[in-house]
């Protein structure tokens, strides 16, 4: 590869770039999150606030009447219920999901049973069923079984929109394992059942940590599907609450930007923890 | 009497078949009973009529909502809006996407923080997406106005959100925010793919960075580029959250699935709002099939 000083200069300018780029709307929902509304509406705009203070935080989690703040209202300690609903339903549609589908992606890539082919098919083919067309039928599904603005109704929907991937990337991962280590579990005398759980699924753990953090991702930015089964606050999630944060003519940016901080702190944390195994099971999956 | 005679084989097989079947019975049940059951129901939906509320007489009618939808004004907006934004968004994201997946490609110090770094936009819910960018448009004091006014591009503040045209390519942008880490990712991961040999080899054959990069990466990146293609496409054609959060559901920017959440959610037009979704399904089923075809040749 030849490579001049000009594209060296080319290809800095060009990483510096991408890093702004990614992280400068999250540099600038912080600073937000720390200006005041007065700040925020002055001519120029503050981008960067000269007195910064946490009470956007403070309106945030404790409520404000909306008086000081322009309009927004917020009640204390809706938006902390909001984000342990969105932490119980990502955890809970993530644990379920990684049971349901470890177990049948074993059963697809392992064991010989009759209709084996058309199981998979069937559960690969639902990929490709965009959500959109079922949220209507499911909205009455989830009525009928009086399961609407429940978290275990949300937890049951995210289970079946989450688990034809998890499968096929888990079954992906099975069929790629050795088989020797079942094989010794079996001649030593274990029923499969056993191997399963005391050998395959230890093996399996490294596949199964980058779906899960894929799942959790996935159902924590959720939004149509909990934006239609949820009306209060005992399920709804982070995401739908924000949209209420934003006025229809004017918006308390530091109250909106603290609530979008917080609420990206979760995902954020676990991308950066996990981004090795996450990129690797993206570029691999697609 | 046989299967035990035949001893510990057919046991074994039997034991296979019981437990492959239980193993597999609670995904299928979930998603027989949350997803295929509600697309059946949701699909006769759309063949009946829209019931007494609409004062017509409960009953199938055939084809006739698709055509409903498919003659209505506001449906045909907001399909012309969906193409733009899938035109707008999939052009961005392959230009982008290929240009950070070269910068990105060869090793340098850092390039692990990078990396990282690149993926958060994509682990971000959209929803917040919009919520960051949202000062950004803001119609009276966004980014957007300050630096223009201060630069005397404009000379008054612009309601960016509200003109047509515009309001369709900010909120792509901020789709493609949260879309291009996926995108270059798998330009990454197609660039890997191509051997160093290639590249000595032309070379020692005269050829410069822009003629490598024309005539040996690009056509080697083809795989890639129906890949993303397909992704970028439906990811864009059933684009929600981000028009909700910074537009509502505001005729200027309505896309098709606003549109079917308006009219299934906000005035309880079941059949109209469920022969809109499944049209939007037939045409992405459709581009699915085209891209899988492309994809086909591309690699063979």
């Amino acid at each position: 590869m030849i490579t001049t000083p000009g594209m060296r200069v080319a290809k800095i300018v060009a990483i510096v770039l991408i890093v702004v780029w990614s992280v400068g709307p999250i540099v600038l929902g912080v600073t937000t999150s720390i200006s005041t509304q007065r700040e925020v509406n002055s001519i120029p705009s503050h981008w960067v606030p000269r007195n910064p203070t946490l009470q956007a935080y403070r309106d945030l989690l404790n409520g404000s009447t909306g008086q000081t703040t322009g309009g927004t209202v917020t009640r204390g300690g809706d938006f902390v219920h909001a984000m342990t609903n969105s932490a119980e339903i990502a955890l809970g549609a993530a644990a379920l999901t990684l049971i349901v589908s470890t177990m049948a992606a074993y059963a697809l890539g392992r064991l010989r049973f009759r209709l084996s082919g058309a199981v998979l098919a069937l559960l690969i083919g639902t990929l490709v069923i965009p959500i959109f067309v079922i949220v209507i039928g499911l909205f009455q599904v989830m009525a009928n079984a009086q399961l609407i603005d429940t978290k275990r109704g949300l937890i049951l929907v995210f289970v079946a929109t989450q688990s034809p991937l998890a499968t096929w990337l888990l079954y992906a991962q099975v069929r790629e394992m050795p088989h020797e280590p079942e094989e010794a579990a079996l001649i030593d005398g274990c029923r499969r059942w056993q191997a399963f759980v005391r050998v395959v699924v230890p093996q399996m753990s490294s596949g199964i940590a980058a779906v899960a953090a894929i799942i959790v991702l996935s159902v924590w930015g959720e939004f149509l599907i909990p934006l239609l089964l949820t009306s209060t606050m005992s399920a709804k999630p982070v995401t739908v609450l924000i949209t209420e944060y934003v006025g229809k003519y004017t918006t308390n940016y530091p109250i909106l930007a603290a609530a979008g901080v917080l609420a990206l702190i979760p995902p954020a944390v676990l991308a950066l923890v996990l981004n090795k195994r996450i990129t690797g099971m993206l570029a691999g999956s697609s | 009497m046989r299967l035990w005679r035949q001893g510990e084989g057919d046991r074994s097989a039997r034991e296979a078949q019981i437990l492959g079947w239980l193993f597999v019975v609670p995904a299928v049940a979930v998603v027989g009973a949350l997803i295929l059951y509600p697309l059946v129901t949701g699909f006769k939906q759309s063949i009946r009529s829209g019931g007494f509320l609409f004062g017509e007489k409960p009953g199938y009618v055939g084809l006739r909502n698709y055509r409903d939808v498919i003659h209505d004004p506001t449906s045909q907006s907001a399909m012309r809006h969906t193409v733009e934004y899938v035109l707008v968004a999939v052009s961005l994201e392959i230009l982008l996407g290929i240009a950070v997946a070269v910068t990105l490609h060869r090793v340098f110090r850092g390039r692990g923080f990078v990396l990282a770094v690149l993926i958060l936009p994509w682990a971000l819910p959209s929803v917040v997406s919009g919520v960051l960018w949202r000062r950004v448009f803001d119609p009276d004091n966004g980014m957007l106005n300050s630096v223009l006014l201060q630069l005397h591009v404009i000379s008054q503040p612009h309601v960016w959100l509200a003109s047509g045209r515009g309001a369709i390519i900010y909120i792509t942008l901020v789709h493609v925010w949260g879309v291009l880490p996926l995108i270059s990712l798998i330009f990454l991961a197609g660039l890997q793919s191509i051997p160093e040999e290639v590249y000595s080899a032309s070379a020692v054959d005269g050829a410069g960075p822009w003629r490598q990069f024309r005539y040996v990466t690009l056509p080697l990146l083809r795989p890639s580029v129906a890949i993303a293609l397909t992704v970028g496409t439906l990811l864009a054609i059933s684009i929600f959250d981000e028009i909700y959060v910074l537009n509502g559901t505001a005729l200027n920017t309505r896309s098709i699935l606003i549109q079917v959440y308006n009219t299934t959610f906000v005035t309880a037009d079941f059949a109209h709002g469920t022969a809109l979704a499944f049209l939007l399904a037939a045409v992405t089923a459709a581009f699915g099939a085209i891209y899988a075809l492309a994809l086909r040749r591309a690699t063979v």
